[in-house]
């Protein structure tokens, strides 16, 4: 593995629902469950999952958008658990994140030349001269025109919206981004894009990427390792190629499977596993593993004993007592 | 079964005259399932609430003609159209939460539309919607009927709303992108379920979506548009072996495929799709399209027999 570059430790996020007062009383809901994952310099991980995973909780908690209640959080060599917002600020410079909702994201109010020297204003003492050059070659890097600057967000499109949401995240030059369903709200023919600029900024910045998505051919595509999470834990992960070709935990082969593709010409034919139920809810996850209610492969144990995430006897590690 | 001729839907805005649905025309069968593929904007909606008589702006224009089993529906009474609707067309929506009302339980809601077109008793209605939970693989739909939308799961809500898309035995059932608020896993059920009761009910399914995926598992006939109108139309085989418009042959490129080789990097559709006050004179894909001539400043009309295409390098100009 190269350099690591982040290290998250057996972390665990909360959060309560409800109160006293309410039918069912106040309830805990275990969104991230004890999960440990390394990042390494200039890799890119993909975080999959449904909805309820927890993947989105995961990224916000490395970000440090949620305080986590259990665990170690390391970046670049310094243990950022307890930094409080304040503390934070300086590292924020170098650890960004990029949200699904391009225009959610935006300030309506302001010209998008205003929203990309946002970060400068902020954390650095450039000139206003300099400032304007750095978002002129910041609109050029993402592929904008230079007098794009001078409009407001409402007057792009979904695909430059969240060009926009980059060049920001980008402009401090980080080193590690966060990006959550970065191109889900878009359509299919500009979510390629997309996907092709960030490939462009990974190798021209040398950024590292967390890369979360429900879309698990565009997952496939970005990413140099996978992590599949499950109801708040991660039960596979392993390389990219690994993984699609050669899952070991029967969530991710029904997962991967129940992906509609197109029939294209030459395409193999694929064996479909259908999933019985839905996936239960993290109020009151299920006993032993997690997954064994919709578990083909389940017996006894699965009931009763919570299966860790280890090394099996391949490249990538996965949490199961029956692994395939 | 249904048959839409020469179909143009535009709606007025403080921005103009927005012309929605451009001269569409196509057939549905009985018993197949077409599916209609679209990037948002493209008119695939629009263009079947047009069908179902859902478009009751007051600044929509609905020009042209669809009918259902020969009846024309455009300019139809709203209160013949209320008849027709529920039992002979039904529609099942993307959001299934904002189907179905909070404050009545699933039961009294699919008994409702039952009683509506029905000579039978209440009992009799919350019988047959037992029935038809059990037949949408609701678990336990005894206890189901008593239930209020917000106690169930989204798959589950979807599944009712099913159910209730089916309590008169409609001919044409019409869904718009019913999986896309779905889980890739519970996506999967529901896509089983459509197909095995389309196979019981034969009723004829025109199925929207914007996931070529989706189209590729379900569909008998496709259907591509784009920026309103139709640019072509085809058996799913076809569309998917061998695409002959270029919007469809460089949509289902910028797909990253799940196996086999990783593409370097994505093919892409440069641009964005036109917005609809502002739609080029000429074929509206013209801008973005890799092999444009130029005939393309006029717009190509839908042409070819089995597999149509509306694209001058596919059919070049006449004279």
């Amino acid at each position: 593995m190269a350099d690591l570059l982040y290290r998250a430790k057996n972390v665990s996020k909360r959060f309560k629902v409800g109160t006293r007062f309410s039918a069912q009383g106040l309830r805990t809901v275990h969104a991230v469950d004890n999960v440990s994952l390394d990042i390494a310099q200039g890799e890119t991980v993909g975080l999959v999952g449904e909805s309820g995973c927890g993947k989105s909780t995961l990224s916000r908690c490395l970000v440090k958008l949620y305080h986590i209640n259990e665990g170690a959080l390391e970046f670049d060599g310094t243990d950022i658990t307890q930094l409080g917002v304040r503390s934070m600020r300086p590292l924020r410079a170098k650890l960004q994140m990029v949200f699904q909702d391009p225009s959610a994201s935006l300030n309506p109010r302001r010209r998008v030349k205003d929203l990309v020297a946002e970060p400068f204003r902020i954390h650095t003492k450039l000139s206003e001269k300099e400032i304007q050059e750095k978002v002129a070659a910041l609109l050029k890097d993402v592929g904008l025109l230079p007098d794009h600057g001078e409009r407001f967000p409402h007057e792009f499109s979904g695909g430059q919206r969240q060009r926009i949401g980059v060049a920001r995240a980008i402009a401090l030059e980080p080193k590690l981004l966060v990006l959550d369903e970065p191109v889900s709200a878009l359509d299919v023919s500009v979510q390629a894009q997309i996907v092709n600029l960030l490939a462009d900024l990974q190798q021209k910045f040398g950024l590292t990427y967390v890369f979360v998505s429900h879309d698990l051919s565009v997952v496939r595509q970005v990413s140099t390792r996978i992590a599949v999470m499950y109801l708040g834990s991660i039960v596979e992960l392993g390389q990219a190629d690994h993984v699609f070709a050669n899952p070991r935990h029967p969530y991710t082969q029904a997962l991967i499977s129940a992906v509609p593709v197109p029939d294209r010409a030459g395409a193999e034919a694929r064996q479909r596993i259908v999933l019985q139920g839905d996936v239960p809810s993290p109020i009151n996850p299920p006993s032993g593993c997690r997954f064994h209610p919709r578990c083909p492969r389940a017996q006894d144990i699965c009931r009763v004993e919570r299966p860790v995430l280890e090394q099996k006897d391949g490249a990538g590690l996965a949490a199961c007592h029956f692994p395939l | 079964m249904l048959s839409v001729r020469d179909l143009c839907v535009s709606f007025r805005t403080e921005q103009g005259e927005a012309l929605a649905i451009d001269h569409v025309s196509f057939d549905v069968e009985e018993g197949e399932i077409l599916g209609v593929v679209g990037e948002s904007g493209s008119g695939k909606t629009v263009s079947l609430l047009a069908a179902m008589g859902l478009i009751n702006d007051p600044n929509a224009t609905i020009s042209g003609s669809i009918k259902l089993r020969g009846r024309e529906l455009v300019g139809m009474r709203p209160s013949a159209l209320r008849k027709l609707r529920g039992r002979d067309m039904a529609m099942i929506f993307q959001d299934p939460m904002t189907a179905l009302t909070p404050v009545y339980t699933i039961g009294e809601q699919i008994a409702e539309q039952i009683t509506t077109h029905q000579k039978i008793s209440k009992r009799g209605a919350l019988d047959r919607a037992i029935q038809l939970l059990a037949e949408v693989n609701i678990p336990k739909p005894e206890d189901a009927i008593h239930r209020f939308p917000h106690q169930l799961s989204g798959g589950m809500r979807q599944r009712a709303v099913i159910a209730m898309a089916l309590s008169n035995n409609p001919s044409l059932l019409i869904a718009d992108e019913p999986t896309t608020a779905l889980d890739c896993t519970v996506q999967a059920q529901i896509l089983d379920l459509v197909r095995r009761l389309q196979r019981e009910h034969k009723a004829a399914v025109v199925f929207i979506t914007h996931a070529m995926g989706v189209i590729s598992e379900l569909a008998d006939r496709v259907m591509v548009m784009y920026s309103g109108r139709i640019v072509e139309h085809a058996t799913k085989t076809e569309i998917f072996r061998n695409p002959q418009h270029p919007y469809t042959q460089a949509l289902l490129e910028t797909i990253p495929p799940l196996t086999g080789e990783k593409p370097k990097r994505l093919k892409v559709i440069p641009g964005a799709p036109p917005s609809l006050f502002r739609r080029p004179p000429c074929c509206a894909f013209a801008p973005r399209c890799a092999y444009r001539f130029e005939p393309c400043i006029k717009v190509p009309s839908l042409e070819g027999d089995r597999h149509q295409a509306a694209c001058f390098k596919v059919h070049p100009p006449h004279g």
